[in-house]
């Protein structure tokens, strides 16, 4: 059985304005979702700036509510339960932001920030929190007197250790990384993948891992779906998808991505434009659209609903793109 | 050999703070010659951008400083210009683009205004003309409908377009070397390809020379032809971009290079580490400053002498510290 099972996930925003403050539009960030997670998989999500992947993670941990569909978290659906149910269900649950310097409040010490987790849960007395924040933080690979100190004495890459003790604390058993690396240095970046991968073998964690390097996605994933616009265009093994891409806006992506080697300097088929906006998103598939494929309006009428094309490998099945 | 366009000499800048001067730039030597793109990769804190900042005689004012060194552009010390010669060079002969463009165009013009602006800096012009050769650099720099996009505020555009506006900008006045300072980084990888060919195109058709400065390797080998490898305020290797990354010298050249995962890497491995963190401007040893996270074995006379710089040939230069220069003479 998964251990998360996300069905047909819509997450619609109002976009309001005027005089009344009337909805104008509708923003459909994310618009028809589903994918499955095991236990100690992990399931990287790739695509450009604004198509749904943040959605997607915030909806998953109940940081947002969705608008339509099923979270389905160890068999119980968790899309619509109420805020007081939520508070057990993060202790399975976390998530590791960004931006380690915004996550982390600044008026907190790292100890008060490694306890707050316990705290909320009411777990232990002050002692054993105190004793359990200096594990958590040995565990990540940082001194035991950082309890002591305020997030801004440390770097980047420390900040995100902090951060990814915190999500530790309970010992969930997802924890979706929202760009967890994007802010860091490379040499850094290489320090933290590392540590995320050693917790995930000790602890049996799986990932929801949102990035938009895809080195860094591939080298971090069993499975990777790759979002445009809303939607999941496709769903494969990681190297599959990278040695087999079937869609024309998979291939699009990895093709844009330099090589950290001079030799293999390449001509690549440049992709024209940027991503339309989703409000008011074309009718059918979005990128043959925006590619203005001939075959495009054939998909207009057609049920996009992903296919297995090879076992394990889902592909949306429009005429322009596949 | 040809006389090269921009010749940097142990330029040293530093910056007045609490904890008294502190030098971001340590002694950075490099050359351009025209028609070349010269990568500038390192961390953040390492004195890439605060290099750029120097060429273009822009620091902050009044904490940083350039202490020593030169900057010869056509043989003319950028750093003894007087104020008002050097905004004529700015921009005519040396332009530069940021890395988050919604930050450095003003909000609250028209892009087209903004670029106006900028010819008629440096050329007198009519308004007509001024607008019609606004469009056109829009056009050449690949944005659609330029007559109405002229008109449009920088919150209008997306961040590629964005970018596009600002190297319009940047050329305007056909400048003999452009500093692109992260130009990519803030922007999704299919628009980095785009922006990066952009680049490319432009130098083929006006002969410009250059700088790019990036964190990402990937970028380097693609577009460039020399590559400058900076850590902690300083060039620890320099050379054309093949034997850079075929066989880096420098030790942090080799980490670097290492632990970037790569496309073909088996996924779910440990990664090669840098391990430690880059020393704090504070208490930056004397010699080499790569020495606590170096993987070698050395002694610590490496931390209390600067390292000699040694040529290997061909233009591939490393800051041969004791740790690895006998292996050097040896091959």
């Amino acid at each position: 059985m998964s251990l998360l099972s996300v069905k047909n996930l819509q997450m619609h925003f109002p976009v309001r304005g005027g005089v009344f403050y009337t909805t104008k539009a509708v923003c459909k960030a994310v618009d028809g979702v589903s994918f499955e997670l095991k236990a100690g998989e992990t399931l990287g999500l790739v695509g450009e700036s604004g198509c749904g992947k943040s959605t997607v993670a915030r909806s998953v941990v109940r940081l947002l509510k969705p608008t339509a569909g099923s979270v389905v978290f160890e068999g119980n659906d968790i899309s619509n339960q109420p805020q007081s149910a939520l508070r057990t269900l993060r202790r399975e649950m976390q998530m590791i932001f960004q931006d380690p310097a915004e996550s982390l409040n600044p008026r907190h010490t790292i100890g008060q920030i490694l306890e707050e987790p316990f705290l909320i849960q009411k777990m232990g007395t002050r002692a054993e929190r105190a004793e359990w924040a200096v594990e958590l933080l040995k565990r990540v690979g940082l001194p035991p007197d950082a309890i002591f100190r305020y997030s801004f004495e440390f770097s980047g890459g420390q900040r995100q250790r902090i951060g990814i003790a915190r999500a530790i604390a309970l010992k969930p058993k997802l924890i979706v990384c929202d760009e967890p690396v994007s802010a860091l240095d490379v040499s850094v970046q290489s320090q933290v993948l590392n540590l995320l991968l050693e917790l995930q073998r000790d602890m049996g964690l799986s990932y929801l891992f949102i990035a938009h390097g895809l080195n860094v996605v591939k080298h971090m994933s069993d499975r990777v779906a790759v979002m445009y616009l809303g939607k999941i265009v496709e769903l494969a093994p990681a190297t599959e998808l990278y040695q087999n891409p079937r869609h024309a806006y998979t291939k699009a992506l990895l093709d844009a991505i330099p090589i950290a080697d001079p030799t293999q300097r390449r001509d690549r088929q440049l992709l024209r434009g940027d991503v339309p906006s989703p409000i008011n998103p074309p009718p059918g598939c979005a990128f043959g659209h925006r590619m203005k494929h001939p075959k495009w309006e054939q998909s207009v009428h057609m049920d996009l609903t992903l296919k297995e094309i090879t076992p394990g490998h889902y592909v949306q099945p429009c005429p322009c793109c596949t | 050999m040809p006389t090269p366009l921009l010749e940097v000499h142990n330029l040293r800048v530093g910056f007045q703070t609490d904890h008294g001067l502190l030098t971001a730039v340590d002694g950075v030597d490099f050359t351009l010659e025209a028609g070349k793109t010269l990568g500038v990769v390192g961390e953040s804190g390492c004195g890439k951008s605060v290099t750029a900042m120097s060429l273009m005689r822009l620091l902050p004012q009044p904490a940083g400083r350039i202490l020593s060194g030169e900057v010869l552009l056509e043989g003319r010390d950028l750093t003894q210009m007087p104020i008002e010669a050097m905004r004529k060079i700015r921009g005519n002969d040396i332009a530069m683009i940021f890395q988050e463009p919604m930050t450095a165009l003003n909000p609250v013009q028209r892009v087209g205004m903004q670029i106006i602006e900028a010819i008629q800096l440096h050329e007198p012009t009519t308004p007509d003309k001024a607008l019609k050769r606004a469009v056109e650099l829009m056009e050449w720099v690949g944005i659609p409908a330029p007559a109405q996009r002229v008109n449009e505020y920088p919150h209008q555009l997306s961040g590629g377009m964005r970018q596009r506006v600002m190297i319009a900008m940047a050329l305007s006045c056909h400048p003999k070397v452009l500093i692109a300072d992260e130009p990519t980084t803030a922007l999704d990888v299919t628009v980095q390809a785009q922006i990066l060919e952009l680049l490319k195109r432009l130098q083929r058709e006006t002969g410009m020379a250059v700088i790019l400065i990036t964190h990402d390797l990937g970028v380097i080998a693609e577009t460039c032809d020399d590559v400058a490898v900076m850590y902690a305020g300083r060039i620890v290797e320099r050379g054309p971009v093949h034997p850079i990354f075929a066989n880096p010298l420098h030790p942090y050249t080799q980490g670097l290079v290492r632990c970037l995962p790569k496309l073909d890497h088996p996924p779910k491995t440990t990664l090669p580490v840098i391990p430690g963190m880059v020393p704090s401007l504070k208490d930056m040893p004397a010699g080499c400053r790569f020495a606590t996270r170096c993987p070698n074995p050395h002694s610590t006379d490496v931390l209390d002498t600067r390292q000699p710089w040694k040529e290997c040939g061909s233009g591939h230069g490393v800051e041969a510290c004791a740790c690895f220069a006998s292996k050097l003479s040896a091959s």
